[in-house]
């Protein structure tokens, strides 16, 4: 049952939102949270009837994201991340390390009801893996040995504080400036280091003039296609009656990548400052954060954050007396890393299941409940402040044409120093694997944009530079920046598995060639990688990849045909042994 | 149909079904639209859910439609005219009419304007139980979103005062200038295939086909003229005032397709009547209750098995094929109609074109039709000419009888109160898969599985109060008679209320109802009057 | 406006789609999740198309033609796409038209038919699910669903009545009734509509299927619901001079009053005309029984009876109850026969009830 102090709660929450059916994510998470870790029947019904929308619907909304559950779980529910940066670090021994400490499998809860053990995607702390999530705490660069203090001390029911030492450096002094300074996080620290000054300047020009210098930095979007930000933005359809909604994607859920999640947990106003101005350029009144739900002590960060800029009057209503009423709402997913991708966050945004809808339209056009839309990456908001306090010039001393301004990049897998790097684009890879502490043993492959691009042999990528041109020239793409480095030690149809493992997983099943085919890849790779599988396999795993490009509804078919068929392509030797 | 034929000159649907969508405002008064008009109320969800079109549901039952409604009246059964008279006290109060559009298009405003004063919101709220705010939100929502429609069905009709309501609904759409309008209109929903059909092709006592009088010289002149005989000129007596009249006035009754033995109030009172004809006659595809009692029993066949047009409650004509050949000694109904007549020495025609040739000749709404034009899609009436395109929504422009009439109205209880003996609102009605005396649906299969049989509606709380659980066996009692049935547990009726459907021969909701008619219209009361419930001891079941 | 498809003129009005214009001239584009009552979505990709000057492919039925479009929907790619589509669609579930309700009825089958694919090229192996038997008027297999979508927004926008849903995610993903319950026990209202856009085998109507007749034996005539006021126009489906099974009429549905759409009653209840109950003869009251009679004695009788009480009691001791369940022709006969013949006015019928 929910009681009445829940349903007013909800109530609540659902008044932040133009539609009510918005509250429908967070009241399961509400739910979730103070009705013993799981949404049940009775629960469902209940939310259903309050929200407004049909059980079915709901029901339909529930399963669809991996964080609700329908039944209860442990007292410690302890979720690690397997997926690839999380596999190279030997996040496969912690699992079993787990299940001989618990005495339960993966899945299963503990008899006296304390743990539940859980395999999940990545978790975006590729840099500090392998990482074990519980409850809503993130434990990091796990060992046995860390493991089994963290079981010891939750055993005596304490959740322990248990420090990550993390690798990061900034060129560049732009997205990472604060990321080594003490309270960070707080509006005084930010304000003492510059921070709302780009706002102050921005409300004292037009909102066109906003535009115009953005676009004359020819910034390019931060969340893996990089299509110009500015030019976006001039799609907004003007005139519509409607109002304008500014979300931010903050659904960081590429495997490989874990860049926003450093500004959003260090320097949460250079965000908030990055969204406003943005909101003020395209004359939206309300802006998002659509933030991963594994990420909500983020969401904490950020709404503390919030608090403050709003006390301080950097946000609500006439901010800074400039007439310029703006306010950011943090909206919790709930485990879907396709709704990362824009239609699909503004529809789990809208309370539904993250499915892609069919464009045109464009959500500039019709977006958010129905309403001219832009979404914009994390990164990419974080850069709006320098660009507008200091001029798009000075964001184009970072970088070389057509690839301007500074970029974080995430380094994983078999480096020394796996971290976070903010260099300019256009910085040889070389560099950036210098920076990360080197490889570890012998470089056999590097994947450069997080999971979906093309892998890169050792070879090719002699000589790259971190650019998007460079990558596209040899046969892959920056992406989101996310460097995966793999060395000889790697398997790399063990990879491809593992990677198609994830988007058959994540596939949001709408459209055949995406659910099927990543469920019929799956299949043959694991067949393939157990030693059953034949040359034919192989072929068909080449045939379905090539069939599948082009011809899905949203990038997802892509981001795994394109991938896999590199990884069989480039090491099909390595298949073929494999086979009989 | 007597309350839209004063006031607007027509009694029909005036607007047509799919214009739910040119809507912006929805009221819905005494229809179950999703169980007794479930494509319509399909329709009207998906104007509400997909073209935000608002909606306001008046229905003392929390029927299927409340989960949709912007707002939810519940008044109590039989105060409809207080509710609705108290809603245009409100606009009027506030200046909401459509002032140009009375001045224009209406008379009578002064004298109705005095009937609605009576109406106050604290005094519409003691009649009805709705409270007075949300009184003033619904009033101010119909009167300001935009062309409105009202919708209603039996729930306003059948009442002792169904004229009254009618006139309402009226009423209400005139001040709000919401007739001949699209997306506007007085609609009320027809609960039969051929209910609209019926009354056009004269199936009433007062009028030929197309509502021309009988007392009309000029259409007495016109039929008598066409069908070569001299014909009555003084009006009939409706079903209801025939019953009494059996064995009196009445000796002998044709029936074609009906089964008042189930369908009408009071039905010790229909039997009995009934037995004092000396000739009853019963064409049917049944051996119905009405049937049983028949003299003659002449089997007709079914809709699959003939040609020929019916018009739905949108007034639009429709034809409809033979599916199937009739088999055993049956005969096409308008055979057996035409063999009848040749024994009067009358050669009626054979075939349903040559028939609905002389409805053309005869009716000028149905003139301009033609099977060929009406075969894929049918054409709502008027539709004077061959070239004229049918018409969708009545009173463009001009009312039927010129100007419409404002009536004023005045509140009467329901011809039957609760007391302390019979404590508790009955209220009748269909359920979603059954139709009216179940001599179809449940003959079919799947419906007769779905609801095996008959039941009442009774809010937890008065279960409790007399010890009843969900599925009790009880009894329910008026004044005129009582029938057992089970006992359906749900909040979907208000505390003090019952409901009934009527489906069920063996639990008869008719042997409990009130045959007090509406003085004009003489429909009965079916939708409210007294009744006591009690749960049937285990002991007396078992003893059966 | 013209476009051309493979090199075909095609005539098009502004606001079709591609694929509207390509089936108005005759040319086969599958579409398995595309119905005109549900509208496009996007998800089985089987209709995809190559436009000139555009890159990549083109799902046709969200494609509004433009004058003078070049189309092409016999390129390699395109029928690359067409193969994979059905042969992912054929390798999961259990798809077996040899025991199918919707054999000759299938637009999965229609396409794999069109591309010569009798097999696909590899299987992934699961375990049949049970078929959902629960629902009085409906069989849902979820084996032969190939999760085009078409009953979930047919249910959820079409008659809105809520019930189905897509749930879960991925390969996983499936269509339930409430919170997956079965649809004997969910708040299924049976109205039918999802069988009605099934483009295949995974909701079929079980009277037809326990009666062993399958849609492509059936002959279908448009008549006029019997029930309520709407005057849904039905196809009544017959084999041998019975009801076999009923469905929406589809012929100009968005014009016709029920605009596709059926309820329980018009969608199951039409049985009873098959009914052992129905009369099958003249029926005449002897010694207080009725007995069997031929139609002249049964019509005579009527005749004398009505005849006498008119000469008695005069034409007002006779009265008519017209019907509103049969057709306008037989109102029409009997008010004529009442008022020409009787020459009384004393005709009602139960519009008041």
């Amino acid at each position: 049952m929910i009681t009445k102090l829940i349903e007013k709660k909800i109530e609540k929450i659902a008044a932040r939102y133009p539609d009510r059916r918005s509250a429908l994510l967070p009241a399961f998470h509400l739910v979730q949270r103070e009705s013993g870790g799981f949404v049940g029947h009775d629960h469902l019904i209940a939310i259903a009837k309050i929200i407004g929308v049909p059980v079915s619907e709901a029901y339909g909304v529930q399963t669809y994201y991996t964080m609700f559950r329908r039944e209860p779980v442990g007292k410690y529910h302890l979720q690690v991340d397997t997926n690839i940066p999380a596999m190279l670090a030997g996040a496969e021994e912690i699992v079993t390390h787990l299940e001989q400490a618990l005495g339960i499998q993966v899945g299963q809860t503990t008899p006296d009801k304390k743990f539940t053990l859980s395999t999940v995607e990545c978790l975006a702390s590729c840099g500090t893996c392998p990482v074990i999530q519980v409850n809503d705490r993130y434990y990091e660069s796990m060992t046995k040995e860390r493991t089994d203090a963290l079981l010891a001390s939750l055993r005596r029911d304490k959740m322990p504080d248990m420090p990550v030492e993390t690798h990061f450096h900034t060129e560049c002094n732009v997205l990472l400036a604060r990321r080594g300074l003490p309270n960070a996080t707080d509006i005084d620290v930010y304000l003492e280091t510059g921070g709302f000054q780009g706002l102050e300047r921005a409300l004292q020009m037009s909102p066109a003039e906003v535009i115009a210098e953005v676009k004359a930095s020819n910034i390019r979007g931060r969340g893996g296609a990089g299509f110009p930000a500015g030019v976006k933005w001039g799609f907004l359809a003007k005139d519509t009656g409607k109002p304008i909604y500014l979300v931010c994607n903050a659904d960081e859920g590429e495997p490989g990548t874990f860049k926003d999640r450093q500004i959003m947990q260090y320097d949460p106003h250079l965000l908030i400052e990055g969204i406003v101005i943005s909101g003020y350029a395209i004359e939206a009144s309300l802006g998002f954060i659509y933030i991963r739900g594994e990420f909500a002590w983020i969401a904490n960060i950020l709404e503390r954050a919030l608090e403050q800029a709003r006390n301080k009057g950097f946000l609500g209503k006439n901010i800074l007396g400039s007439g310029f009423d703006f306010d950011i709402v943090v909206h919790l997913g709930a485990g879907a890393y396709v709704c990362g991708e824009e239609t699909a966050l503004i529809e789990s945004l809208e309370g539904k299941r993250g499915n892609p809808r069919l464009k045109p339209p464009f959500p500039a056009v019709i977006g958010l409940y129905g309403s001219p839309t832009i979404v914009n990456n994390v990164e990419t908001l974080a850069s709006i402040p320098f660009i507008v306090e200091r001029g798009a010039k000075a964001f184009m001393e970072f970088g070389e044409a057509n690839n301007f301004g500074p970029k974080i990049f995430g380094i994983s897998g078999h480096v020394n120093r796996p971290g976070v790097y903010e260099y300019p684009l256009g910085t040889p890879l070389a560099t950036l694997l210098d920076a990360a502490g080197g490889v570890v043993g012998q470089l056999k492959a590097v994947i450069v944009g997080g999971l979906s691009v093309p892998i890169l042999t050792a070879q090719e990528a002699e000589g790259l530079v971190m650019s998007y041109d460079d990558c596209l020239k040899k046969g892959t793409m920056l992406g989101s920046g996310g460097i995966m480095v793999l060395n000889e030690t790697a398997s790399i149809p063990k990879v491809a598995l593992r990677a198609i493992r994830f988007y058959a997983h994540e596939s949001c099943g709408q459209c055949t060639p995406c659910r099927q085919g990543s469920r019929t890849i799956s299949e043959l790779l694991a067949g393939i990688v157990a030693g059953r599988g034949t040359r034919k396999d192989i072929d068909l795993v080449l045939k379905l990849c090539d069939s599948i490009k082009g011809t899905t509804l949203c990038p997802t078919g892509e981001a795994f045909a394109v991938p896999i068929e590199a990884m069989v392509t480039k090491f099909r030797s390595e298949f073929e042994s494999l086979v009989s | 149909m007597a309350g839209l034929a004063t006031t607007l000159g027509s009694g029909a649907m005036t607007n047509s079904m799919e214009e739910v969508f040119k809507s912006k405002v929805l009221l819905v008064i005494g229809s179950n639209t999703t169980w007794n008009h479930p494509v319509f109320g399909s329709l009207l969800k998906r104007a509400v859910k997909q073209n935000g079109v608002k909606l306001i549901v008046c229905d003392p039952r929390r029927i299927d439609l409340v989960d949709f409604a912007d707002i939810w009246l519940r008044h109590r059964n039989g105060s409809d005219v207080a509710l609705l008279s108290g809603l245009q006290h409100i606009i009027l109060r506030d200046n909401l009419e459509a002032a140009d559009y009375i001045r224009e298009r209406t008379e009578g405003f002064q004298d109705y304007k005095k009937s609605i004063d009576f109406f106050t919101p604290e005094r519409v709220q003691k009649l009805s139980g709705v409270p007075v705010e949300d009184l003033e939100a619904a009033a101010r929502l119909y009167a300001t979103a935009g062309v409105g429609a009202l919708y209603y069905c039996m729930g306003i009709t059948q009442h002792s005062h169904g004229v009254d309501n009618v006139k309402s609904c009226v009423n209400l759409q005139l001040i709000t200038g919401n007739i001949g309008v699209e997306g506007g209109g007085v609609n009320p929903l027809r609960g039969q295939n051929n209910v609209q059909g019926a009354c056009d092709m004269g199936g009433l006592p007062n009028v030929f086909t197309g509502y021309q009088p009988v007392t009309n010289p000029a259409a007495v002149e016109k039929f008598s003229k066409y069908w070569n005989v001299p014909l009555s000129d003084r009006v009939g007596l409706t079903l209801t005032q025939m019953i009494p009249e059996c064995g009196k006035k009445i000796h002998a009754i044709y029936i074609l397709g009906e089964n008042p033995m189930v369908s009408d109030p009071n039905l010790h009172h229909v039997e009995e009547s009934l037995r004092k004809l000396d000739l009853l006659v019963v064409q049917d595809i049944f051996l119905t209750e009405t049937a049983k009692m028949a003299h003659v029993v002449l089997p007709g066949v079914s809709f699959a098995e003939k040609l020929g047009t019916f018009t739905n409650t949108e007034r639009r004509v429709q034809l409809s094929n033979p599916a199937i050949r009739p088999t055993g000694n049956v005969r096409q109904d308008y055979e057996i109609i035409a063999d009848l007549a040749l024994r009067f020495g009358q050669e009626f025609p054979r075939a349903p074109e040559s028939l609905f040739q002389e409805i053309r000749d005869l009716t000028p709404s149905y003139a301009g039709l033609t099977y060929e034009r009406i075969r894929e899609v049918g054409i709502p009436w008027p539709c004077p000419t061959e070239d004229h395109p049918g018409t969708r929504f009545l009173h463009a422009g001009k009312f039927a009888r010129g100007l419409a009439l404002l009536t004023p109205v005045t509140y009467s209880p329901p011809a039957e109160e609760t007391d302390e003996e019979y404590d508790l609102v009955l209220s009748t009605g269909r359920i979603l898969e059954h139709f009216h005396t179940g001599s179809m649906t449940r003959r079919s299969q799947i419906l007769d599985a779905a609801v095996k049989n008959g039941h009442v509606e009774l809010h937890p709380e008065d279960a409790k109060k007399r010890g009843i659980s969900d599925g009790d066996m009880v009894t329910v009692a008026t004044r005129r008679g009582r029938i057992e049935t089970s006992a359906m547990l749900t909040d979907r009726v208000d505390r003090g209320s019952i409901f009934i459907p009527f489906h069920f021969a063996e639990a008869a909701a008719n042997m409990l109802t009130n045959d007090a008619l509406d003085p004009i219209a003489k429909i009965p009361e079916f939708k409210v009057c007294a009744a006591r419930l009690e749960r049937i001891a285990v002991a007396a079941l078992e003893q059966k | 406006m013209h476009l051309t498809i493979d090199g075909r003129v095609v005539e098009a009005v502004p606001g079709q789609t591609v694929l509207e214009a390509a089936r108005a001239a005759g040319i086969y584009i599958p579409a398995l999740c595309y119905h005109p009552k549900t509208g496009k979505a996007g998800r089985c990709r089987a209709c995809v198309v190559e436009v000139e000057g555009l890159r990549g492919l083109k799902e046709s039925c969200a494609l509004l033609v433009k004058d003078g479009m070049v189309v092409r929907t016999d390129t390699p790619k395109v029928l690359q796409t067409r193969r994979m589509i059905v042969e992912l669609l054929l390798s999961e579930g259990h798809h077996n038209c040899i025991s199918c309700q919707s054999n000759a009825d299938c637009e999965l089958q229609e396409m794999a038919y069109h591309l010569g694919i009798e097999r696909p090229s590899y299987l992934v192996e699961s375990l049949p699910t049970p078929k959902d038997m629960s629902s009085g008027g409906i069989v849902r297999d979820s084996d032969k669903c190939i999760q085009c979508g078409r009953c979930v927004v047919a249910c959820q926008h079409g008659v809105v009545n809520q019930v189905l849903s897509f749930a879960y995610r991925g390969s996983h993903a499936q269509v339930v009734c409430d919170d997956d319950q079965p649809m004997g026990e969910s708040t299924c209202v049976q109205c039918g509509e999802c069988v009605q856009v099934c483009p295949v085998g995974a909701l079929v109507l079980k009277q037809p299927l326990e009666n062993k007749i399958r849609p492509h034996e059936t002959t279908a005539t448009k008549v006029t619901c019997p029930y309520c006021g709407v005057g849904c126009q039905i196809d009544l489906h017959t084999k041998d001079n019975r009801y076999a099974f009923a469905m929406a009429h589809e012929g100009q549905w968005d014009r016709q009053p029920n605009k596709g759409m059926l309820c329980v009653k018009g969608r199951f209840g039409l049985d009873y005309i098959d009914s052992p109950d129905r009369l099958r003869s003249p029926l005449v009251r002897k010694k207080g029984k009725l007995e069997k009679a031929s139609w002249d004695e049964a019509l005579d009788v009527v005749a004398k009876g009505l005849k006498a009480i008119q000469e008695k009691h005069g034409p007002d001791a006779v009265g008519f109850f017209t019907s509103a369940k049969v057709s306008n022709e037989e109102n029409y006969a009997l008010q004529r026969f009442g008022r020409a013949l009787i020459g009384t006015n004393n005709i009602d019928h139960c519009a008041r009830l």
